[in-house]
């Protein structure tokens, strides 16, 4: 919950759409912190989320690195839910 | 062994064994052996391509070098660069048992001067008359900033001696385009390590002994694309099943990534109880028996590992003796996602049973490091809090730093014995921001009328040093904001806190009291401060701080014009060093001593001292050594008439100035200055001047004092004898006021200097009778010499009217002996023998042809190069000869 004098000083955390060679189960979630994993019909996966900043986004690449599957594409995806709150 | 001061891991250092059941690759190995070995060899390609199995196989099979590589096998605490160069050195000594001694004396003493670390190291590494091979493997998990910068400063000077060869999921940020484009950089990446047709046939066939059908192996070998670790997996997966062909096409058949299907086939077809063990020991990064018999409860986990390595499932030994074994990355990260989507619940559980397990055991990194995953943050404050004076003694400031930061903040609240820690690892980095408020923080438990009872604290010594310790922090803090008042106040009521046997406290409050009253240009308190805090330290036992404070209280005592007790001071602190080491802070005493001589103009006894100085090592000196063993080196050569010797020197001293906390009194720059009015470029005094922001009308103070007499000399250089005359009063009068007495000397002569002038004798006569009766007493003659020509006929002038006639015989005495100057410009000469080696060490040739040239010992010639280095005061052949080049030798 947003106060007025907390406006300006709020970042919220982005949204991101990370796509990978080859099907990961949804079991996999837990793994990336939470991510929805979406196996889809052209072979890839797409991870999905929010991450709070670009250490938790390099931290997420790396476990990708970790697990030897190859990376596609990653980008930011626009968030479909402003915060709530007095915001001029 | 100890990396810095902490105990090593041996299996760091051990070279991995060649492992059964692994296909030959004698195809790459060619690579790395056909022509002479590169100067850096590259392997990065991502988890389970082979890169530690190619690497073992090769120096398994390699030449002598080869054989007796030196192996590092990296992890995520190398990113602190004193656990990472510790370890680079404890490895490369392994093999080379000489090497590296430098280095870690300047781990142990500033581990923050990688850059010193890594010369020394080089140093060491292009004196050996053969070849070294420095393996660091995954190398991708080293992340600190500090460590890249060090490493790229490592590569960007590689002695012919040393092959680098590094392993890593990433490229390193080195400039690997140059090094291709030189020819010096061998690359095997993902796509040459890649099982070919072939390989992966023999491999199925002969390693696994698998019946498969050529259509299936190449099935096989596009499903997987070659990836060594999924055709392991397969191949696990394979054995002992009727139908392989079956498994083959659902394999081909499946879109899901290739791990993550094979591994749940292998996990599949494993009794449940090895599934349940494989899983709940994913979350250890090593593994021993009775460690995993901790964590899953199972009394027979010896056999259980036993019978994994033999079934070739992904466990990788680390020591001869089949006591530690990790998984393999990939296998491992993926049976921890695994146990992370199937029993969540019970990694925390887990990870309490390994923190226990680590804990009991004495490590308290990875039992830290448990605390934290098991989101234990209690356990891991303490663990941290403990953990806290090793570290700090080993100074792995990185490392504190680290696992501080990783503590959720509210947990500092009622610990003020961790916050406290947290306070040092932001001062040793001077990152004040916040300091303040945390000390606020500590200082609240402090108060007696507190009640304690929800304060939290493990290590109760450290609670007891409690308020001593924060007003030292305080007194830091306010010296690095100038605050010279506060530093004292909160000094005096860190001395007032102390305990009555508590002498090292005692006598850090007593320097850092000191320390500001000299800032402040108070020197007779300082002077006092000073001599207590030595008192204090020698009844502590802490020498290599007397020695600190004897090199603070010698030059408080040349600041106040007392050169003898100066001398006493060096002489009794160099005893104290020689005696009992040599200690840290030995070479800084010889050097002190050395620029007393200078202002006697004792040259010869200046440079046995300088030479002295640099024998012993840097890796022993303070932090001011540098630029300060390069100043007595300039003054000796511009004394000496060598003033482009000098000014090369002084360029190098003012790169490297940093007077640690003392005050800025001599700048180098005004020193160049000095020697460029010698020398006759009066242009580059301005420069000087200008850029210094030197004005006729600034005030003098303690600080600034030695500039302005500098300035004063450009005036007399540029004719302005009466505006030198006006400030040279003012300065004189600042520093008889402020006891300076040495400032005084100097004014003196230079108004007799500028008086004359102006044509008026008698003021200039009086002035200098002044000036040669107070340096009588010290012994001061170079601020006669120094004071240029018309110096010289002024003391004669005093000689005839018998105004101090004595005292100025004696500095005319001393201008008239012949300057013994080495006809290279050098302090040392060269030997003859010197001089055929660096001849040779143009050519192309190494140590050992050298050697044989020469008809001598490689060891000789080691000798004859390390000599060669530290007369013309470099440290790499390439700058050797550059020197040498410009001294025309």
């Amino acid at each position: 919950m947003t106060t007025a004098h907390q406006v300006g000083s709020y970042v919220p955390p982005v949204q991101y759409e990370i796509r990978v060679d080859g099907h990961l189960g949804a079991r996999w979630a837990a793994w990336f912190d939470g991510l929805a994993v979406t196996s889809e019909s052209d072979g890839t996966t797409v991870l999905r989320g929010s991450l709070v900043d670009q250490a938790a986004l390099h931290g997420l690449l790396q476990k990708l690195r970790d697990v030897g599957i190859p990376l596609i594409s990653l980008r930011q995806v626009p968030s479909d839910n402003p915060p709530e709150g007095n915001r001029p | 062994m100890v990396a810095a001061g902490l105990p090593l891991l041996e299996s760091k250092l051990h070279v991995p064994r060649r492992r059964r059941g692994v296909v030959g690759r004698a195809r790459l190995a060619q690579r790395l052996d056909r022509d002479a070995l590169p100067a850096v060899v590259l392997v990065s390609a991502p988890a389970g391509f082979g890169k530690t199995t190619l690497l073992a196989e090769w120096l398994a099979g390699g030449d002598e070098t080869a054989k007796r590589a030196a192996w590092l096998s990296l992890d995520r605490r190398d990113s602190d660069p004193a656990v990472f160069w510790s370890y680079v050195v404890a490895a490369v000594r392994k093999v080379e048992g000489d090497v590296g001694a430098g280095a870690l004396g300047v781990l142990q003493t500033t581990p923050t001067a990688l850059e010193a670390v890594v010369t020394s190291l080089l140093n060491d590494l292009a004196a050996l008359a053969g070849d070294v091979v420095l393996v660091l493997d995954d190398y991708h998990l080293v992340e600190s900033l500090d460590v890249q910068e060090s490493m790229r400063f490592l590569v960007d000077h590689l002695p012919q001696q040393l092959h680098l060869v590094v392993a890593s999921r990433a490229d390193p940020p080195w400039p690997l385009a140059g090094l291709r484009a030189r020819g010096r950089l061998l690359e095997i990446r993902a796509s040459d390590l890649r099982f070919t047709s072939e390989e992966a046939a023999a491999y199925l066939h002969e390693a696994m002994g698998l019946d498969l059908t050529p259509a299936d192996v190449d099935t096989l070998e596009a499903r997987t694309e070659g990836w060594i670790a999924a055709l392991q997996l397969a191949a696990l997966s394979l054995q002992g099943r009727d139908d392989p062909a079956a498994f083959v096409a659902e394999f081909a058949g499946d879109d899901r990534f290739v791990v993550d299907y094979l591994v749940d086939e292998v996990l599949d077809r494993q009794p449940g109880e090895v599934r349940t063990f494989l899983l709940e020991t994913s979350i250890l990064n090593r593994l021993t028996a009775p460690l995993c018999v901790a964590v899953t409860g199972r009394s027979d986990a010896r056999t259980t590992l036993q019978g994994l390595e033999r079934s070739n499932l992904f466990l990788v030994p680390l020591d001869d003796r089949r006591q530690w074994y990790r998984y393999h990355h990939l296998f491992g990260d993926v049976l921890r996602a695994r146990l992370a989507g199937e029993e969540p619940e019970r990694v925390v559980d887990l990870h309490g049973r390994a923190r226990a397990w680590f804990e009991a055991a004495g490590d308290r990194a990875e039992a830290l490091r448990h605390a934290m995953a098991a989101g234990d943050f209690a356990k891991a404050a303490e663990l941290v809090e403990l953990a806290l004076p090793e570290l700090g003694k080993a100074r792995q400031d990185a490392t504190i730093r680290a696992w501080l930061d990783a503590l959720p903040r509210h947990m500092f609240a009622n610990r003020p014995v961790l916050t406290l820690g947290l306070v040092g690892a932001h001062m040793v980095t001077g990152d004040t921001a916040g300091v303040e408020e945390l000390l606020d923080g500590v200082e609240r438990w402090i108060d007696p009328d507190r009640p304690t009872g929800d304060m939290v604290v493990h290590d109760h010594a450290a609670l007891g040093r409690l308020p001593v310790q924060a007003a030292m922090y305080r007194a830091g803090l306010a010296l690095l904001r100038g605050d010279l008042a506060g530093t004292v106040a909160h000094g005096e009521r860190a001395a007032a806190l102390s305990a009555a046997g508590d002498h090292f406290g005692q006598g850090a409050a007593a320097a850092l009291i000191g320390l500001a009253h000299w800032a402040g240009g108070d020197l007779q308190v300082a002077e006092r401060q000073y001599a207590a805090a030595i008192a204090s330290f020698e009844r502590a036992g802490f020498l290599p701080d007397v020695l600190a404070c004897s090199l603070g209280l010698a030059d408080i005592q040349v600041a106040q014009g007392r050169l003898g007790a100066a001398r006493r001071t060096l002489a009794a602190g160099l005893d104290i060093g020689t005696t009992n080491g040599p200690l840290r802070g030995t070479p800084d005493m010889h050097v002190g001593l050395g620029e007393l001589h200078v202002e006697r103009n004792e040259l010869d006894a200046a440079a046995e001292r300088l030479r002295a100085s640099l024998d012993l090592g840097e890796h022993l000196a303070l932090r001011q050594h540098g630029y300060r063993w390069r100043v007595l080196d300039a003054r000796l050569r511009a004394a000496r008439g060598d003033h482009a010797g000098a000014l090369a020197l002084l360029a190098e001293a003012e790169r490297r100035y940093d007077t640690d906390y003392s005050p800025k009194a001599r700048p180098v720059a005004a020193t160049t200055a000095r020697v460029r009015l010698a020398a006759g470029d009066v242009a580059g005094a301005e420069q000087w001047a200008v850029d210094a922001g030197i004005g006729l009308d600034d005030e003098p103070s303690y600080l600034r004092e030695y500039e302005l007499l500098t300035f004063a000399r450009l005036l007399l250089a540029t004719g302005r004898a009466t505006d030198a005359i006006a400030l040279l009063d003012r300065i004189l009068a600042a520093a008889d006021s402020g006891h300076r007495g040495g400032d005084a000397i100097e004014a003196l002569a230079l108004l007799a200097v500028a008086h004359d002038a102006t044509g008026d004798t008698p003021h200039a006569l009086a002035a200098l009778e002044e000036a040669l009766t107070r340096a009588a007493a010290e012994g001061f003659v170079r601020v006669f010499l120094d004071a240029g020509a018309p110096m010289h006929v002024l003391l004669k002038a005093a000689v005839r009217r018998s105004r101090a006639p004595d005292q100025a015989a004696a500095v005319l005495a001393a201008d008239g002996a012949p300057a013994r100057m080495a006809p290279q410009g050098l302090v040392d000469e060269l030997s003859s023998r010197e001089l055929d080696v660096l001849r040779l060490l143009r050519s192309d040739l190494s140590g050992p042809e050298i050697a044989a040239e020469l008809g001598v010992s490689i060891n000789t010639v080691r000798t004859h190069t390390k000599n060669i280095f530290m007369k013309l005061g470099v440290n790499s052949r390439r700058a050797a000869l550059r020197r040498a080049t410009e001294l025309g030798l």
